[in-house]
């Protein structure tokens, strides 16, 4: 390799090291703007409820959709997984544990960073590239308070309700699951959710979905905020936005497991 | 408010109020959480709750009455816990808590029954027994789960590795050799036994046989003997007995008389024998002459010529005896006038 070539080599690297670097500096400087914009109620209280329905609410049947086969699913593998070696109430407690605390918060998640992200990437791209926001600047409405807080903290809240029902849906459709096609009775199905069940199952869940829910709403709107270009540029702000979305749910489930989980022993 | 904004509002709380009632509800029913309780309440002390937690049932005699309500820690390091017994529950007299593993996949439950139930376990009856005198307060005790008892058996399983290991060792390739050689001269040896005993059994079943017989024989000859008895008997009541006596008298003299005849015969035998010896040597003497050739027998019997003369004198006697017979008048000429 000749030495022009390792220098270039080199420089690609520095870039690659710098951009990434840019990238958490930019992202940092986003949330820090939204942080400040949060006192700024007069302007993004008018327009969180509304938020809070078109990401929320309107999410709702998405989430229970998603528990809804999970929970059937969940019931028929846990009969599966234990067979006759451990008794059949366990089905119960494989379904409630699972559910609540795993596979309702990622799977709705996921689902919802698809069409929340998508939804807000889009919007505030779509005002991006048409200069809708440097219209909202020139009439001295902060960007952050009118546009990113109110969508971030409409999610953050609505998330946890999203996946509060699909936790409920999950386990009455494990159980009916138990009941019809695996011959587990009721009486079995609740047995084993009580044994091992605790509040920290559903809090845990909980916080976690709003974890996710601030997370896929800040990385929405800050590719939104990031888009340049035109329709184009839209497009691509959408996608940054599903997939950013997607890997940060994918971290922030393990970073909640190492955080609350290490060292947690079930009672 | 535009009206729009009024519905959705309407509609997130709404939502946020249903989801939030319905999550908070099954999280309450599923922890078995009764709201303006009424149940009766039992408090228990005990040194370690074991894997006890709130919401664990309580059983009286196997049947659910309530559930754990409360474990907090006590004074001089006991522990106490609250029990949340169902309305009417019959709490049994002198009553303790036994907290115990109900399954073996981490099921927990507290037992509330009579001290006159418990386990006869001393460790046991101990630990109720310091838990007395608190008041109100019922004794408990923990029942060790099923980890604590795999532990003792592992303790065990290793005490049995090592005497294992020790026999093993003491237990060489040449004790090995020997026991077998041993385990052969037993094998032989039984091997001969049985053949004595075999046989000894056959001596023994023809002894038996033998004394069974005699038996048999004594049996029959007791049998004669009573026979002979009874005819004895029965002779001496008809007198044969005094004519037998009569008569074996008579034949003693008989034989008496015979006696003295065979007495007297001896004697003339006797002079017979000693006639017969002296005749005996006188021809004996006679016989030693003739062989001598002494006196005309021995000359007769010795000297062959002698015989041959008498041979032809007989041959010419028969000759002349057959000339007579067949010439009587040559020789015999009969007149009778």
């Amino acid at each position: 390799m000749t030495a022009p070539a390792k220098v270039s080599l080199l420089a690609r690297l520095g870039g690659w090291v710098r951009a990434g670097f840019e990238g958490i500096g930019r992202g940092a400087r986003f949330v820090r703007e939204t942080l400040r914009a949060v006192p700024d109620t007069a302007t993004w209280w008018p327009h969180a409820s509304m938020h809070a329905r078109v990401l929320g609410v309107d999410s709702i049947p998405i989430g229970i959709f998603i528990a809804l086969f999970t929970g059937i699913v969940l019931a028929m593998l846990a009969d599966y997984s234990v067979g006759d070696l451990v008794p059949p109430y366990f089905v119960g407690t494989l379904v409630q544990k699972t559910i609540t605390m795993e596979l309702a918060p990622v799977l709705t998640g996921l689902a919802l960073a698809g069409r929340v992200g998508a939804n807000i990437a889009a919007e505030i791209g779509t005002m991006k590239v048409t200069e809708q926001v440097d219209a909202l600047e020139t009439l001295a409405y902060d960007p952050y308070a009118y546009l990113v807080v109110p969508r971030v903290l409409a999610v953050t809240l609505m998330f946890p309700v999203v996946v509060g029902a699909a936790m409920v849906v999950g386990v009455i459709s494990g159980w009916l699951a138990a009941l019809w096609l695996v011959d587990v009775s009721t009486v079995q199905f609740f047995k084993g959710v009580r044994l091992f069940f605790t509040e920290f199952d559903v809090r845990y869940g909980l916080v976690k979905s709003a974890s996710f829910g601030t997370a896929v709403s800040l990385i929405g709107c800050y590719a939104g905020l990031d888009a340049r270009g035109g329709a184009q540029g839209v497009g691509g702000a959408a996608t940054r936005a599903v997939v950013l979305s997607a890997v940060m749910i994918l971290v922030l489930d393990a970073f909640w497991a190492l955080v609350w989980l290490t060292g947690r022993t079930l009672q | 408010m535009s009206g729009k904004q009024r519905v959705n509002d309407a509609v997130v709380g709404l939502a946020v109020l249903t989801v939030t009632v319905v999550v908070i509800a099954a999280v309450l029913w599923l922890n078995q959480t009764s709201i303006g309780d009424t149940s009766d309440k039992l408090y228990a002390r005990l040194r370690d709750v074991g894997g006890v937690g709130v919401g664990n049932e309580v059983v009286i005699r196997g049947v659910k009455s309530g559930r754990v309500d409360q474990i907090a820690l006590g004074d001089s390091g006991w522990v106490v816990v609250r029990l949340a017994l169902n309305d009417n529950a019959p709490i049994p007299s002198d009553p303790v808590v036994l907290f115990a593993s109900s399954s073996l996949f981490g099921e927990w439950q507290v037992t509330v029954l009579s001290a006159d139930g418990l386990p006869k376990d001393r460790e046991l009856r101990d630990a109720v027994d310091a838990a007395r005198g608190a008041g109100d307060t019922l004794p408990g005790a923990l029942l060790p789960d099923i980890a604590q008892l795999t532990a003792v058996a592992g303790r065990i399983a290793g005490d049995v590795a090592e005497v294992a290991d020790r026999v093993r060792i003491a237990f060489d390739d040449d004790a090995a050799r020997e026991m077998r050689s041993t385990i052969r001269s037993l094998a032989d040896l039984s091997d001969e036994l049985q053949t004595t005993v075999r046989k000894q059994s056959q001596n023994l079943d023809v002894v038996g046989a033998d004394v069974q017989r005699g038996v048999k024989d004594l049996s029959q000859a007791a049998a004669l003997i009573d026979s002979v008895a009874r005819r004895v008997d029965a002779s001496t009541n008809r007198g044969e007995i005094a004519l037998i006596v009569s008569t074996v008298q008579a034949a003693s003299q008989e034989l008496l008389a015979a006696a003295g005849q065979l007495r007297t015969l001896s004697v003339d035998v006797g002079r017979t024998q000693v006639q017969l010896e002296r005749a005996v040597a006188n021809a004996d003497s006679v016989f030693t002459k003739m062989n001598r050739g002494d006196g005309t027998f021995g000359l007769l019997v010795n000297d062959a010529s002698l015989y041959r003369n008498s041979d032809s004198a007989v041959v010419e006697l028969r000759t002349l005896l057959a000339d007579i017979r067949a010439n009587p008048r040559r020789y015999f000429n009969l007149r009778v006038f």
